[in-house]
């Protein structure tokens, strides 16, 4: 038999079927099943306007710019604004930090803004039709115009109402050029006017003009900011400047200059703005606060920036008198002596904050030719909240809403827990959706509508989950850097742009920053973890030992049939876009 | 063109000129060279194959299972640990009928740890079903490596071809690699009689029942066998493009012989000068050096050796219990067949030892000078004084 065999072709006997594997149905092993589930990035949660920062990112290493750009505008007007000015709380809680550095979050924001207008890209936005209501807006700052532009893209008609030549508020005559260059602040308004947004320059909201509004409009958001500022109540208090109001001439490109040393009073961001500035103008600012360093409610780095430029800090001091210095010799130029009481701790105040109390009779007394007051503000009395027993009150995380025949909404400074600028867009924000569901549903609906907008279990709200786009599919879950499978991500440096050295900031109000190169960024966005969503890495299809994930036209699923719910695929994905569920059968 | 080259470059050159289309493999002494060498070649575009990194020889084996599956011409290159490593695929390769080609040079398995030579690690594989040729010096190295591709692809079997660690595959010596045009003549593209196609999905190696399971295994015996026949075939063929051969078996002076040696590897060679002297001095030695061991040419083997007188086998490895590996297979191989002779059995060179020519005299005179076997194993060459010192 062996020979008759071996005389022929050598045979070859082999397991092999006929068929392909399909017919196996191994989906009936399965006990659990993985799903594609993607979660909240903390990024995200921690972003005041809730910006889907891990798809910012993914786009932009793709060099999908324009769609990043625009995944920013769905959620917040001022991308080139933000990526400037935002204290980014987003980058405290990146999970990279965890490998090396955060992710350079407000650097690439920038980056997408300024790309925008250097490639001149068009926005898509999203506006539905008319509802036929109209909206009026007094004041034109991030919280009004932020309100305006989320409204118009709810289908009203906004008109908003601004007392100053220019539209911006604090943007335009408070924050120092050196931070937002004005021509930057001017195109991204622009857009928001493209929206169909109207304007109205030196047309300020008062007593009378609020009952004429009741006859136009059907809905009125109140954004004026505090524009008045404290005043120190001490002998000589006519001698100190208003640092707000130094900070709008400047910002009105009044030319001034000064010599000698200015004292500021002061410990929060304008007092440090007004500072840098006088510096540029040839002063020797010397920052006075009552309490300690630490203590300050300026944002670090911006205190960390004005000591780097030469500016001086005194703590623990308060002023208690202003004297002027007449004589004018030529060893003692013309100026002011200010005494200051000496502080010390004493417990905490309320707020947790350290307490000061004046530290007995101690004092010192300064010579300086110039005083700036920059210790905080308060809205006009116009803008005083209506009597909430009156009326609904429905006080909301970042605006408070007072339900009357013609709603009223308070934002930005007058009801935002941080008074930052991201958190005036989260008020207006909010406020567009508040009234918008008022308009739609009623008072009841809000609190229910505007807590299935949040992103993860801050406060911040998302336009895209409120639009009823692809977001809202996202759990509140929160990804912890332990979920990240970090295997698949390389050490990287983080891209920091070039900075003006501290000589090079004196000499003028030029941007100290700059923008990150085009590789630069894109290796920067390449770093992203990219956390909670499915960056389209195909781990999951690759691993999957019964190729049971299917793609088509870039949406992946499950071919159930086929999955033995091993859970490679959820367990291998680098970024938790997924989610195994046990199986009751 | 003849080139000085080293016994692993001459496994390279011809895993190159063979043009092997991909490559999986992980570093060990003193395989090494062999991979490296294919890796440069890859990466510098003078070899167009996919060289995979893995990160363990269990997955080098699985890696070029999947590729020869899909119907490549695959290489790997392992030792020792390596290749024990490999085990579980070995048998896999082997039955899935794939004509994979592995360099295997023999190195010792530790504790203690020795990266010398030793033939324990490829003999332990022996029941894996993969084709086994033992070389003696980097011409042959050259030569088999291309004709395992041949006979791998003729009967579908995976092919392992062995060589001595470091006598053979870091000495350097002068060489005929052929040319590129030469080798294609010889070895042609790969056309495979079944491979994985995404156009036409089916599955290999499913569940086999007991009802179909033996005839598989008698199948893959029966290519076995006819192995040695399509080697010799080759070898003319070879032979024929080249001008040079190397048989399944060489037998030399064995006619005549009173006493035949049986060699594997570079011993052979050794043994060739040793031949020369004693038959110079009117000795009636033969040699019979085996390069095909799996399948074992039991024919051949009973034809040159069953009328000596007596044989000596040298075996450097060891079966623990019961003895040299090769005398075990000789004397299972001659014991059916009338006449068959005394078979001495000698371990010697573990672990990289010298055998040298003293050594196989010694051997030599010992067979000689006893009538039969005093034991089933007789060692050579231990140190008398270190055997005392740890047995007292």
């Amino acid at each position: 038999m062996r020979d008759a065999i071996m005389d022929k072709q050598l045979p070859l006997f082999i397991p092999h079927s006929s068929t392909t594997t399909a017919v196996n149905k191994t989906g009936s092993w399965r006990f659990f099943h993985p799903k594609y589930e993607e979660k909240t990035a903390p990024c995200s949660a921690a972003c005041p306007v809730g910006q889907d920062i891990p798809r910012i990112e993914m786009l932009a290493a793709r060099g999908q710019l324009k769609d990043a750009w625009q995944t920013i505008l769905n959620e917040n007007p001022f991308p080139a604004v933000c990526g400037r000015v935002c204290f980014h709380p987003c980058e405290g809680v990146c999970n990279r930090a965890n490998m090396d550095n955060p992710i350079a979050i407000h650097h690439l924001e920038r980056f997408l803004g300024d790309a925008a207008f250097r490639g001149k890209f068009r926005a898509d936005l999203d506006i539905r039709p008319s509802t036929g209501k109209k909206v009026a807006i007094a004041g034109a700052g991030p919280a009004g115009l932020a309100a305006a532009y989320f409204l118009a893209r709810l289908g009203y008609g906004c008109d908003v109402f601004e007392a100053a030549s220019e539209p911006g508020g604090l943007l335009r005559w408070g924050i120092p050029a050196y931070r937002l260059p004005r021509d930057m602040l001017a195109q991204e308004i622009k857009r928001i006017e493209r929206a169909g947004v109207q304007i109205h320059c030196q047309h300020p909201v008062t007593d009378r003009m609020l009952v004429d509004l009741k006859k136009d409009f059907d809905g009125l958001f109140i954004g004026c900011g505090c524009a008045r500022s404290f005043m120190l109540t001490i002998e000589g208090e006519e001698f100190a400047g208003d640092g707000l109001e130094f900070l709008n001439r400047l910002g009105s490109g009044e030319k001034i200059s000064y010599f000698g040393t200015a004292a500021i009073i002061g410990g929060g961001n304008t007092a440090i703005d007004v500072a840098r500035s006088l510096a540029r103008l040839g002063a020797a600012p010397l920052i006075v606060y009552r309490r300690r360093i630490q203590d300050m409610p300026a944002f670090e780095p911006e205190v960390a920036m004005a000591a780097e430029e030469g500016v001086r800090l005194m703590e623990l001091v308060t002023p208690i008198r202003i004297r002027e210095t007449v004589g004018g010799s030529s060893t003692a130029p013309p100026g002011y002596e200010l005494i200051l009481q000496k502080m010390k701790v004493s417990g905490k105040d309320t707020g947790g904050r350290a307490r000061v109390v004046p530290d007995g009779d101690a004092t010192e007394t300064i010579a300086v030719q110039n005083v700036f007051v920059a210790i905080g503000a308060v809205a006009e009395d116009l803008w005083q909240f209506p009597d909430p027993e009156k009326t609904t009150d429905l006080p909301f995380s970042h605006c408070r809403l007072f339900a009357r025949r013609m709603p009223l909404v308070y934002g930005g400074d007058l009801a935002t827990p941080v008074k930052s600028v991201s958190d005036a867009i989260a008020s207006g924000k909010q406020a567009a959706m508040a009234l918008d569901t008022w308009f739609q549903h009623g008072t009841d609906a809000i609190a229910e509508r505007l807590a299935g907008c949040r992103v993860g279990a801050g406060p911040a709200l998302s336009m895209e989950i409120y639009l009823g786009k692809t977001r809202k599919n996202r759990t509140s879950h929160t990804v912890s850097y332990d979920e990240i499978v970090s295997d698949y991500f390389q050490p990287a440096a983080r891209s920091v742009p070039p900075t003006l050295d501290a000589e090079q900031r004196l000499r003028s109000f030029a941007e100290i920053e700059s923008t990150l190169a085009d590789t630069a960024a894109r290796n920067e966005a390449e770093r992203c973890f990219n956390c909670g969503i499915c960056a389209a890495c195909d781990y999951c299809r690759l691993y999957c030992p019964e190729m049971a994930v299917v793609v088509e036209k870039t949406q992946r699923s499950i071919n159930m049939d086929f999955c033995k719910g091993c859970g490679v695929c959820a367990t291998e994905c680098p970024r938790n876009a997924m989610a195994l569920e046990e199986e009751i059968k | 063109m003849k080139k000085v080259i080293e016994g692993s470059h001459a496994v390279s050159e011809a895993a190159r000129l063979a043009r092997v289309q991909v490559i999986a493999a992980y570093p060990i002494t003193p395989q090494t060279h062999i991979v490296e060498a294919l890796s440069e070649h890859c990466s510098n575009g003078t070899l167009n194959a996919r060289f995979i990194n893995v990160e363990s020889e269990h997955s080098a084996m699985a890696a070029v299972i999947g590729a020869a599956s899909g119907g490549a011409r695959a290489f790997t290159a392992s030792s020792s640990h390596g290749l024990a490593y490999m085990h579980e695929l070995l048998h896999w390769a082997s039955a899935a009928r794939l004509p994979i080609v592995m360099a295997e040079v023999n190195r010792a398995l530790g504790p203690g740890w020795n990266i010398w030579t030793d033939q324990t690690d490829s003999l332990a594989q022996r029941d894996t079903g993969w084709i086994q040729l033992y070389c003696e010096d980097g011409q042959e190295a050259l030569d088999t490596t291309l004709q395992a591709f041949r006979l791998a692809e003729a009967v579908n079997l995976p092919v392992m071809v062995v060589l001595d660690a470091f006598y053979l595959s870091h000495t350097f010596e002068p060489i005929e690699v052929p040319d590129q045009e030469t080798v294609d003549r010889f070895l042609p593209a790969p056309s495979p009689r079944f491979q994985l196609d995404t156009a036409d999905p089916s599955a290999f190696n499913q569940l086999v029942t007991p009802a179909a399971y033996m005839e598989m295994r008698y199948n893959t015996q029966l290519a076995m066998e006819e192995a040695q026949r399509r080697l010799i075939q080759i070898e003319k063929e070879f032979e024929t493009i080249f001008g040079r051969s190397h048989a399944p078996v060489e037998a030399v002076a064995c006619e005549d012989a009173e006493i035949i040696m049986v060699t594997t590897g570079t011993v052979t060679s050794t043994c060739r000068q040793v031949l020369a002297d004693l038959r110079s001095r009117g000795e009636k030695v033969g040699l019979f050096k085996l390069k095909l061991f799996r399948p074992l040419p039991t024919d051949l083997i009973c034809r040159h050796l069953s009328s000596a007188g007596k044989i000596a086998v040298i075996d450097r490895n060891i079966s623990f219990g019961a003895g040299g590996i090769f005398a075990q297979e000789i004397r299972a191989g001659l014991c059916n067949h009338e006449p068959h002779p005394p078979v001495f059995g000698f371990v010697a060179g573990l672990g990289g030892r010298d055998i040298t020519p003293d050594t196989l005299v010694e051997i030599y005179n010992h067979t000689k000078n006893n009538p039969a076997p005093s034991e089933e194993t007789i060692w050579i060459g231990l140190n008398q004084e270190t055997v005392e010192a740890w047995s007292n």
